[in-house]
């Protein structure tokens, strides 16, 4: 017997036999047939092999059915895309159920299929559900049209969706207005179409403000959501709504609580700022908000991220409710670090000793981020309240006496912030601080103590001894500290010059010989630079009065604030970061608050936007086309500059005395003037025949007219583009070339395999210069064996540009009856220069002086050039036109000015100088130096053929 | 409950419904066709993009009709439904000549699926009501259905709109399920 027997098996497996269930008519059987399928899918097994079969059960009276067969829909009709058409006409059937249980499960539903295909078929279901006389309907449908607009927003506003659903708004259930505003505000967050329908009218809003009571939690967020982006076109509305959310302040959900918190902080913007109601409104927002304190500790979090924002915003709110900022034992760390940092916000001088208590008591708590935190928080403490200096810096200097060495370098580090706020007042306890200089290991803590050290070099005894001995492992230090030391010795020397000369000698050498660190490098020689020229003036610069330091460093900045503070209850307030900078693809938020934001993200457009490119070359007679390859970005420029093989850029500064660029660059502006310049270059015979007065008649070399384009263009010799092997028989060889100022692609197709080849067909990648057959190609079809067939293309430009590398790339597709071939090939740039990139003298004059000279690349030619006549008619016949012929010098060199445009308006100017000796350079300037090599070669190739 | 009645048709016909399957193109008038039969009314329809099914109940038989849409992008999925059928209604729109002999081609492919081998066929010239509508003999030499072998089918004249011939049709079906064979006639 074979093995096949193994292959072959008389059990149809689990799938047949569901299969056989889902098509049998015994209801039980069909139903736990599907339950089975539904358990499979559910662990994760694939069942997608039934979905014809389960769609044929979804005409079913029997609701359970129903949901089943839905649920697996959801599933798998992504994975059917084709099939999940058969389900459409159940669907729309459903939505006109007498049910309304199944009106709204065949809605929701519909929503949650994302299939491209069948959501137009959704639509008349859908908009029949949201005019539906049920509200469980509508409210589902509501829903469904934020999913729709999710797959499809197009539809969705084209199909007057938006419209309907704002007509929901003013239903009369509250939770179909929830839902409908719910899904407005996620379709405006997405799409800056709709936008404009996220924003509400006061009509609008009072019928939200109506249904606010009478929803579910989930609802009265999306309302008061909603609403904290309206903006009360007066102060009565505003303190209308207000009066009217409040309430929402006791409820038992955290979300809403915070929400309505939202909404409230929006309109106290509005109302005015000193009226008995706003104050009544601040004392009612300080229980619900500690109330959230008494959560669990996640949602205390939460609250405290929440309340840190408000309170930066109006700390009045919580000023008298310090003590449940407190810290409890059995806090999480996360709390206790939140608690700290509203603590701080919210200390005021009546409110400080409490709070200092607090703080020296945290400090000897166990947990080391909490204590050095709390040391921290001493700091600011003293900065913040000036009253409070003096016990703060009595707490830190207690502190420091506990030798305990993190807590003694954190509060080193905020002491320095005190010198700072604070100066020539505490620098009784340096010698405190001098004690415990052993202990310092950190750089923040080092670099703040060598900071002090250096500040009040002239009170600290020894202060060279302790500098000195930090100096000897300077090597090993922190850049951070390296600076700081470096900084701290120069200002030792300015104040006591006479002792200190070899501490600042041996700094300055370690600082500026012995690092790698720019910076630091950078900041010696500086020091070393003005002690050698001026100490007075180094005394000005390093002994400057430096500005005192407020607490306003450690606040958010106020438009990030008010960002954040219309995002209250979500990420972003946790965070502490605009939606933009964690949500891919939100839209920035637009502040409703009155005044100051709109102007100042129209400033902030204005600054974003890329500075004009210079248009050097192309000035006001040429502007420059869109599709200029530059375009891009600087990036992408950048890159291209960087993987551009540039065999002969030399960025060598021009000489003068070489005959360079500068001399030319003079002549040319100076026009008389400059020619003296060529004289000192030496003597001897002249190639061309002089002016007959060169000093008076500098402005005529540039009258020569440019002779009409002589047909003769250069053509370069076909090369085989596809040998036979690779094309299957197919062989190309092609070249391309200008006639009557079109681009030709010219190529031979022959045919090397035995059989005919038909139906050619050709295609261009993208290439740099977007250029596209105009034409089908021709290519007598069928070819026959050994048949060589030469056509001619015209391209034309307008298809799509993409820079590629190099620049004069074009990777080519060509198809018959065989296959598809690929090949690329390399369009000389010469067919690219057009007739009109003839430039006038003096746009030609102005952009040669306006290009920087790094946009100039030199060239030696290294093969001999023909008679002058012939290099000119040569390159006017290609398109490079004369714009001015110069002899300069002794030696009667001559000059050639020419520029050259390319088919995507890039132009180039150039400088042929030819010495006597027959020896030519050529320079070329432009704007976009990664044509340059392209324009070089084609040059080479004109001059040389 | 009817023990005697029920036991007596389950051994006639088992226990299993009649299945027939409506098929032709798009605008045909199988939608209404099918609750004609169902609820002996005209319902408004729009065009099925997808499959309905009813139960009919014809002289105490009892049929489970699937309704299949007619679009083109549809008609792939038809195959879906070919398993188990005993009888195919095809129902042509007799005024639309243009598309018949895409009918036909559709009816063809159809017919020579394994699993509708045993099915009976009955064509429906539908919309006799209209001006201009071919005669059955038209259609069934447009169809080509007398090239059929070895397959019991009949041609209709039907309108669903009026509901005339349908009745005749749907005798004839259970004519000849219960056992009475019949060939081609109208």
């Amino acid at each position: 017997m074979s093995d096949a027997k193994y292959f072959t098996t008389t059990k149809k497996g689990e799938l047949a036999e569901l299969r056989a269930d889902l098509q049998g008519d015994k209801r039980d059987k069909k139903k736990d047939a599907i339950k089975k399928i539904i358990a499979n899918m559910t662990v994760g097994k694939d069942v997608s092999s039934l979905f014809p079969d389960i769609v044929n059960c979804m005409q079913t009276d029997n609701l359970e059915l129903k949901k089943l067969v839905y649920l697996y829909l959801m599933n798998y009709a992504k994975s059917q895309p084709d099939l999940a058409i058969l389900a459409v006409n159940t669907f729309s059937k459903d939505c006109e159920d007498p049910n309304p249980l199944i009106r709204a499960l065949a809605v929701r539903t519909m929503g949650c299929i994302r299939v491209d295909k069948i959501t137009e078929y959704l639509c008349d279901p859908l908009r029949k559900c949201l005019k539906d006389e049920d509200p469980y309907v509508r409210k589902t449908a509501a829903v469904c049209v934020a999913k729709l607009h999710d797959i499809n927003s197009q539809l969705v506003e084209e199909q007057g969706f938006l419209d309907l659903l704002r007509e929901l708004l003013s239903d009369s259930v509250p939770m179909v207005v929830a839902n409908a505003v719910a899904s407005l505000a996620e379709i405006s967050e997405t799409s800056p179409a709709a936008a404009d329908l996220g924003e509400l009218d006061t009509p609008a809003i009072n019928k939200l403000l109506t249904a606010l009571n009478e929803c579910t939690e989930w609802g009265q967020v999306f309302i008061l959501d909603s609403i904290s982006n309206y903006h009360p076109s007066e102060e009565r509305e505003a303190q209308s709504i207000c009066e009217r959310v409040t309430p929402r302040l006791s409820h038992a959900n955290a979300a809403v609580v915070l929400s309505a918190v939202k909404v409230l902080m929006q309109m106290m913007d509005i109302l005015p700022q000193d009226s008995g109601y706003l104050q009544g409104l601040t004392r009612k927002l300080a229980p619900p908000l500690v109330t959230l304190l008494s959560t669990e500790a996640e949602i205390q979090y939460v609250a405290l991220r929440n309340i840190n924002l408000i309170v930066q915003k109006r700390p009045e709110i919580l000023r008298d409710e310090i003590k449940v900022f407190f810290v409890k034992y059995n806090d999480p760390i996360y709390v206790k670090l939140e608690k700290l940092d509203v603590m701080i916000r919210l200390c005021t001088s009546q409110n400080i000793s409490s709070i200092l208590s607090e703080l020296k008591e945290y400090a000897t708590e166990v947990d080391v981020d909490f204590v050095r935190k709390s040391v921290r928080a001493i700091g600011r403490c003293a900065i913040k309240v000036e009253s409070s200096a003096d016990k703060c810096v009595s707490t830190l200097v207690d502190l420091i006496q506990t030798k305990v060495t993190y807590v003694v370098q954190e509060a080193i580090v905020v002491i320095k912030d005190i010198f700072r706020k604070y100066p020539n007042q505490y620098e009784g306890i340096i010698s405190t601080l001098c004690q415990n200089l052993d202990s310092l290991d950190e750089p923040d803590a080092r670099a703040s103590m060598i900071w002090i050290l250096g500040e009040y070099c002239d009170r600290i005894d020894e202060v060279e001894e302790i500098l000195g001995s930090f100096l000897e492992g300077f090597q090993d230090e922190n850049p951070q500290v390296q600076l700081q030391l470096l900084t701290a010795v120069v200002k030792l020397f300015l104040k006591k010059p006479t002792t200190t000369q070899e501490l600042v000698q041996m700094v300055l050498t370690k600082a500026t010989q012995d690092t790698d660190n720019p910076d630091l490098r950078d900041r010696g020689y500086i020091y070393w630079r003005l002690l050698s020229t001026d100490p007075a003036a180094a005394k000005e610069v390093v002994l400057a009065e430096k500005p005192v330091i407020s607490e306003e460093t450690d606040l958010l900045e106020p438009s990030l604030l008010d960002e954040l503070l219309c995002h209250i209850s979500t990420l972003a307030s946790v965070y502490h970061k605009p939606p933009s900078a964690f949500v891919e693809g939100k839209i920035p938020v637009r502040k409703i608050t009155l005044d100051k934001r709109p102007q100042q993200s129209e400033s902030e457009t204005t600054e974003d936007q890329p500075p004009e490119q210079l248009s050097a070359v192309s000035s006001d007679t040429q502007p420059t086309p869109p599709q200029d390859p530059q375009d891009p970005g600087t990036g992408d420029l950048l890159g291209d500059l960087l993987s551009l093989d540039l065999p002969s850029y030399n960025a060598a500064p021009p000489t003068i005395g070489g005959g360079g660029g500068l001399a030319e660059f003079d002549m040319l502006s100076g026009g008389i003037g400059g020619l003296q310049l060529g004289g000192p270059l030496g003597g001897g015979m002249v190639t061309a025949p002089p002016p007959a007065s060169m000093a008076g008649l500098g402005m005529d070399f540039f009258s020569l007219s440019a002779p009409a384009p002589q047909p003769n263009n250069l053509v370069a010799p076909k090369t085989v583009w596809l040998n036979s092997t690779q094309g299957k028989g197919l062989e190309i060889s092609g070249t391309f070339a200008r006639r009557n100022g079109k681009v030709f692609l010219d190529a031979t197709f022959t045919n090397k395999a035995l059989g005919p080849m038909s139906d050619f067909a050709i295609q261009f990648n993208k290439n740099s210069f977007g250029l596209a057959p105009a034409a089908q190609l021709y290519v007598q079809s069928p070819l026959f064996p050994n048949q060589p067939f030469n056509t001619s293309l015209e391209l034309v430009t307008g298809g799509v540009v993409m820079l590629m590398n190099p620049l004069d790339l074009l990777q080519v597709a060509v198809k018959n009856n065989v296959g598809v071939f690929y090949f690329s090939c390399n369009i000389p740039a010469y067919t690219l220069f057009v007739e009109d990139g003839k430039m006038d003298r003096k746009v030609f004059l102005s952009s040669w002086k306006e290009l920087p000279s790094s946009n100039e690349v030199q060239k030696t030619l290294s093969y001999p050039l023909a008679d002058l006549d012939s290099v000119k008619t040569k390159l006017e016949a290609n398109n490079v036109f004369i714009i001015a012929e110069r002899t300069v010098g002794e030696d009667m060199q001559v000059l050639l000015y020419v520029s050259t445009k390319l088919i995507n308006g890039l132009t180039v100017l150039g400088e042929l100088k030819i010495l006597r000796n027959g020896q030519t350079t050529l320079s070329l300037k432009t704007n976009a130096m990664n044509v340059v090599p392209l324009v070089q070669s084609s040059l080479d190739a004109i001059l040389s053929q | 409950m009817g023990g005697v009645f029920s036991s007596l048709f389950s051994r006639l016909w088992g226990t299993k419904e009649t299945r027939i399957l409506i098929l032709g193109l798009d605008g045909a008038g199988k939608t209404t066709i099918l609750y004609r039969l169902q609820v002996g009314e005209v319902v408004t329809t729009i065009p099925t993009i997808g499959f309905n099914v009813e139960t009919v109940t014809y002289k105490n038989l009892k049929f489970q009709v699937w309704d299949l849409g007619g679009q083109t992008s549809i008609r792939p999925y038809w195959r879906c439904y070919y398993s188990n059928t005993d009888a195919i209604i095809y129902v042509v729109d007799s005024c639309d000549r243009e598309r018949i002999a895409i009918s036909k081609s559709e009816l063809v492919s159809m017919l020579e699926e394994e699993e509708l081998k045993d099915a009976i066929l009955l064509v429906f010239a539908n919309k006799q009501d209209m001006e201009g509508a071919m005669s059955p003999s038209e259609v069934s030499t447009a169809l080509g259905l007398s090239a059929l072998k070895s397959r019991t089918w009949a041609i209709f004249k039907t309108s669903a709109l009026k509901g005339d011939g349908l009745e005749e049709a749907m005798d004839w079906l259970t004519n000849t399920l219960t056992g009475g064979t019949g060939t081609g006639s109208s």
